[in-house]
């Protein structure tokens, strides 16, 4: 019974972001809306941690395998890839690098400014 | 025998059977290459090509696993509350980072378009490839993408990051496990995050919140440039 109400509550939130998303004035996906929603729930209280461990840590856990029918839908745009293949692989792997290394440096360095402003505080 | 494959059954246990082998693969032989996602994709595309069964029925029991997927982001909100701490502690430098990842991410994808000489549509549909699906979608569409397109190249950009996290952590040595976090989700959101998971509980619940940052930024992004 205890997943049980886990799998409601979580279901329950994912509902309510989909209303939300309707009634936006822009689009914006009800996942991320269930994200934020649910971190706010904590946050103020609204549900305990204990109300969707179980289930969350089941999600996270397995979150890779929720992927695998959205990777087989490929299938069905080999003929739209066929003549683009090579330039979407090179813009793929040389971004996905480019925006792993800018994200990492800039976080590292913005957090050495501060804690460089911070110690400069103290002397 | 047709019948037989449209119950959600089949879907479902194929793909679970294809991601345990996918598993089993990469505890054995170690290699990032050897992902339990894309070793299940490849398989499955097998399976169907090999014995000629359509991708509709399979998707039967795929968009089971598909409801999963919004259920599973909106838990990345438990991950990310257990580590609220880092979240008050670092926030400049987690909305600093998503902001710089996002730009760098369309206008690496920008230039790239402009030098291979793809087209208007084919552009619209790859910028915002580093966010999560539906974030992609709703971006590519309006401005003029193909949605498949985009659809395609997010999850590839995923599994990519997704492999390359470990390697890159280290070529680049990021010693710290926020930068690291975040820079995955910058780079390869939910699928990515999933990996990120893995190596940390830190690297996860960052991960997981750039996945919601970079989404919102790159939104915004794309609303000033298209």
């Amino acid at each position: 019974m205890k997943i049980l109400k886990q799998f409601g509550v979580i279901f329950g939130v994912c509902w309510v972001s989909l209303v939300i998303e309707h009634y936006l004035p822009f689009s914006f996906p009800a996942s991320v809306i269930g994200m934020i929603l649910l971190l706010i729930c904590l946050l103020t209280g609204f549900l305990k941690i204990e109300h969707v461990q179980e289930k969350a840590d089941f999600l996270l856990g397995n979150m890779a395998f929720f992927f695998v029918p959205a990777g087989v839908s490929i299938i069905n745009y080999f003929d739209i890839l066929k003549s683009t293949v090579l330039q979407l692989l090179v813009i793929c792997v040389v971004s996905t690098i480019v925006t792993f290394a800018v994200t990492a440096y800039v976080v590292t360095l913005t957090v050495k400014l501060m804690e460089k402003k911070k110690g400069g505080r103290k002397a | 025998m047709k019948e037989l494959m449209t119950s959600p059954y089949f879907g479902v246990g194929l793909s679970v059977v294809a991601f345990w082998i996918g598993e089993k693969l990469h505890n054995k032989l170690k290699t990032p290459i050897c992902n339990p996602l894309i070793v299940a994709i490849v398989l499955i595309v097998g399976v169907l090509l090999i014995f000629d069964i359509p991708y509709d029925s399979y998707d039967v029991g795929g968009a089971l696993i598909n409801m999963f997927l919004a259920p599973a982001t909106a838990c990345l909100a438990v991950a990310i509350y257990t580590k609220i701490d880092v979240l008050k502690k670092y926030w400049l430098p987690i909305v600093v980072g998503c902001t710089a990842g996002s730009a760098a991410s369309m206008a690496s994808v920008f230039g790239m378009c402009k030098l291979f000489g793809l087209d208007q549509s084919m552009t619209v549909s790859l910028i915002p490839k580093s966010v999560t699906t539906p974030i992609a979608v709703s971006i590519s569409e309006p401005a003029g993408g193909v949605v498949p397109i985009t659809v395609v190249a997010v999850i590839f950009t995923g599994i990519l990051g997704s492999i390359l996290a470990p390697t890159l952590i280290k070529i680049f040595h990021v010693k710290d496990s926020v930068a690291a976090g975040l820079a995955i989700g910058a780079c390869s959101h939910a699928v990515g995050t999933s990996k990120a998971i893995e190596i940390g509980e830190i690297e996860g619940a960052m991960s997981g919140l750039a996945i919601g940052i970079c989404g919102i930024i790159t939104v915004l992004f794309s609303m000033l440039i298209m």
